[in-house]
């Protein structure tokens, strides 16, 4: 080849600009992809979201030291491509080229050097697209643990393709995954003989027999079929007949202790944070309307989301957790049994007991689940739950019922707690048979990944892109629907002019109320309550505050004051012109029974819509559960009256 | 679905049993904890049957069921260097010898 000068270089696979490649990380799930992601981009990911898809996908850049900055997207994992998961045919659809939004310009192969077998299978898929591809070969440290051996340069003369073994966890490989990516993506690394891997046939059994040929030619010794020695230790306590649920529950306790006491002092933290913001805005203009539209409707929206944001942090954190330790699985054989009984999965355990937290992460968490009836399901007795957001209505309502009985208080909030769990079994069950037809399950089939130390950092950046994820999605709506109910509670139309800030006894929504009354009636509470209700549909716990507003409680900094001063109004507040009370034991038991059971949350509703992408289904749970909570309100008030009770 | 299991007990035992084609074949979800078996045949629902094929449970591997969770389902199998965990409905279309 002779000379020439730099200036005129020809036109070849060399110029190729590798800069803003799209970088795809394929591979089954528990290879190790989202550790290799972390490692590649140094944490600086997050998760997006694209029309029509209502899987996210993990995004981010190469980190500088890897030269040109390229874009990774992390896809779901794949287990197999027959009766794919949403996640799994998304993954698919991306590595076959057929996806409108993200086109891949070369892929990374996650292997997993102890499952050889499987993997490679589904390696072939992808090395049959023909594009730049490198194996990243995980799970090597893993290897002493077996009986099995690999030789990462033989297998790659074997199959065709780089193997670089890597170990996202320590940051080992990095470098030379890059820069084997650069080469084979510049089309400039020596060719390799065979292309065995982008030959394996579609058919899944002579693939398999294919795959195993290979390994033996590149003298990889895959004879045994135990698990590692670490993960049969584990599982002969964590599946073990009589110690199995013990730990399943101690799991379970240790993660309801962690959101609900842990996370409180945050959430004081952030609701205290929020009020002096507030103050301090309203001090700005005391008496203007903007400021105060500004300062109640809007930053008072914002609160209310962000005061549930330390204990989903905490709830993310600790699913990952559990997700990459490989615990979760387990649980979720555990109780696949009763679930599966119910019309549900195993792992509709995991957005069932999120939903104790809030209802939106557990809408997201439900994608785990592979079949579409049983994630639909799953989703549908979601609200049931009993989310945190009802815990302030629950204790001001239990407060009144019961007010000299903190114990029997105490014990009523856990039977309503547990009452949730066994209402949903109940719903799913029933839902299951009458609805969906429900005859059998869909096929269960779940990995039990090996059993690895989750590292910290990973985990906590994986949390911080989840969390950040579900604020940007819940803020927005939650935070029009407050500042709706803040303007419709605040204007309102007299006779002979449209007021401002109008008194509460005047205002859209006590027009509203008063047009309910009729309905509110057979509740046994009048307007007041009423326009607490609709203001519910914020987010339940702004019951609270609009009970408040409506019953005139002024001092509004301190949240133990207004309910002491709100309890007190109720235990005297009557019926406009009668001496009726309105706060009476049926009363407060059919407002209980209507909160257990009402979809008083338009964020939900919205986040349902997005998830199953269908407005007459996220319509009808609102109607059903909202329909369902009124009538048994009025029947539990009606038949407590019929039985003497007041 | 309910034949095969009559000769089952009398097989143990009996060099004529392990011949090639004289093995009878057992359900996954009926054999021993902790033995290893090989896989003779699927046969269940097609997509589920195509998936489990997919996955890596094929004619000819070896299996083995290493626990039953605390209430007596689903089984958790080995196979491939990987633990599944299955019903017994669907450890019920695994045939094995």
């Amino acid at each position: 080849m002779s000379c020439h000068p730099p200036d005129t270089e020809a036109p070849g696979p060399s110029t190729i600009d590798l800069k803003d490649q799209n970088v795809c990380l394929v591979g089954m799930p528990n290879a190790g992809k989202t550790t290799l992601m972390n490692a590649l981009t140094g944490g600086n990911f997050k998760t997006a979201n694209y029309p029509g898809v209502t899987v996210s996908l993990l995004r981010g850049r190469t980190k500088p030291e890897f030269g040109a900055s390229r874009n990774l997207i992390d896809l779901p994992g794949v287990h197999s491509v027959v009766a794919p998961s949403p996640e799994e045919e998304l993954a698919v659809q991306v590595i076959e080229g057929k996806h409108a939004k993200v086109k891949p310009d070369a892929f990374v192969l996650v292997v997993d050097a102890t499952q050889l077998e499987r993997h490679l299978k589904f390696a072939g898929m992808v090395a049959r697209q023909k594009k730049p591809t490198v194996v990243a070969l995980t799970m090597m440290d893993l290897l002493p643990r077996t009986r099995l051996v690999v030789d990462p340069a033989r297998l790659a003369e074997t199959l065709g393709v780089p193997v670089i073994p890597v170990d996202p966890r320590t940051g080992k490989g990095m470098e030379d995954l890059i820069g084997e990516l650069d080469l084979v993506t510049r089309g400039t690394s020596v060719p390799y003989k065979s292309n065995a891997l982008a030959e394996l046939p579609r058919e899944p059994v002579a693939a398999f027999m294919q795959v195993r040929n290979l390994l033996r030619q590149s003298g990889s010794v895959m004879h045994s079929n135990e698990a590692d020695s670490v993960t049969a230790k584990i599982d002969s306590i964590v599946l073990h007949r009589y110690l199995g649920f013990p730990v399943f529950f101690l799991v379970l306790v240790s993660l309801f202790a962690a959101i609900f006491w842990a996370a409180a002092p945050f959430m004081d933290l952030v609701s205290s944070g929020f009020a002096m913001v507030g103050n301090l805005v309203t001090s700005i203009s005391p008496d203007s309307v903007f400021v105060r539209f500004l300062a109640e409707g809007v930053i008072g929206g914002v609160s209310a989301v962000a005061v549930f944001f330390p204990q989903i942090m905490i709830l993310f954190f600790l699913m990952t957790l559990l997700e990459d330790s490989g615990y979760l699985a387990r649980g979720a054989t555990l109780v696949d049994r009763p679930l599966s009984f119910l019309g549900l999965h195993g792992r509709s355990f995991v957005p069932m007991l999120s939903g104790f937290a809030c209802a939106i992460p557990a809408v997201f968490a439900a994608r785990s689940i592979p079949a579409r009836r049983e994630r639909l399901l799953t989703i549908w007795i979601l609200p049931l739950m009993s989310c945190s957001a009802r815990l302030p209505v629950y204790s001001l309502l239990l407060a009144a019922l019961l007010p000299a009985a903190a114990l029997t208080a105490g014990l009523s909030l856990a039977a309503i707690y547990i009452s949730s769990l066994l209402v949903g079994a109940l719903v799913a069950g029933l839902a299951a048979r009458v609805f969906l037809k429900y005859r059998t399950p869909s096929l269960l089939a779940m990995e039990l990944p090996a059993y690895r130390v989750p590292r910290m950092w990973p985990i906590l950046k994986m949390t911080w892109a989840r969390g950040s994820s579900y604020l940007q999605r819940a803020a927005v709506p939650i935070m029009i629907v407050s500042a709706v109910l803040w303007l419709v509670s605040n204007f309102g139309t007299t006779p002979e002019r449209f007021i401002a800030s109008t008194p509460k006894d005047q205002s859209f929504a006590a027009q509203v109320g008063h047009k309910m009354e009729p309905a509110l009636h057979p509740m046994g509470v009048d307007w007041r309550v009423g326009v607490g209700l609709i203001s519910a549909f914020a987010a339940r716990e702004v019951f609270v505050s609009s009970m408040a507003i409506v019953f005139h409680i002024e001092n509004t900094d301190d949240d133990e004051q207004i309910k002491k001063s709100l309890l007190e109004q109720m235990q005297t507040a009557k019926f406009p012109g009668t001496d009726q009370l309105i706060f009476t034991p049926s009363s407060i038991t059919g407002l209980i029974v209507f909160f257990f059971f009402s979809l008083q949350c338009f964020s939900t509703v919205a986040v349902v819509r997005k998830e199953m992408n269908s407005w007459r289904l996220a319509g009808f749970q609102l109607l059903f559960y909202t329909g369902l909570g009124y009538a048994l309100a009025v029947i539990t008030v009606q038949s407590l009256r019929a039985f003497g009770i007041a | 679905m309910a034949f095969g299991h009559t000769s089952n007990v009398k097989a143990e035992n009996d060099n004529r049993f392990h011949l090639e084609g004289l093995v009878v074949a057992k359900q996954l979800s009926l054999v021993p904890l902790a033995s290893p078996f090989r896989i003779e045949r699927l046969d269940g629902p097609v997509q589920d049957c195509n998936r489990l094929l997919d996955l890596g449970v094929t004619p000819g591997e070896e299996v083995v069921v290493t626990h039953t969770a605390p209430l007596g389902d689903p089984l958790v199998i080995r196979i491939r260097g990987a633990s599944l965990a299955l019903r017994k409905r669907e450890a019920g279309w695994i045939w094995v010898v």
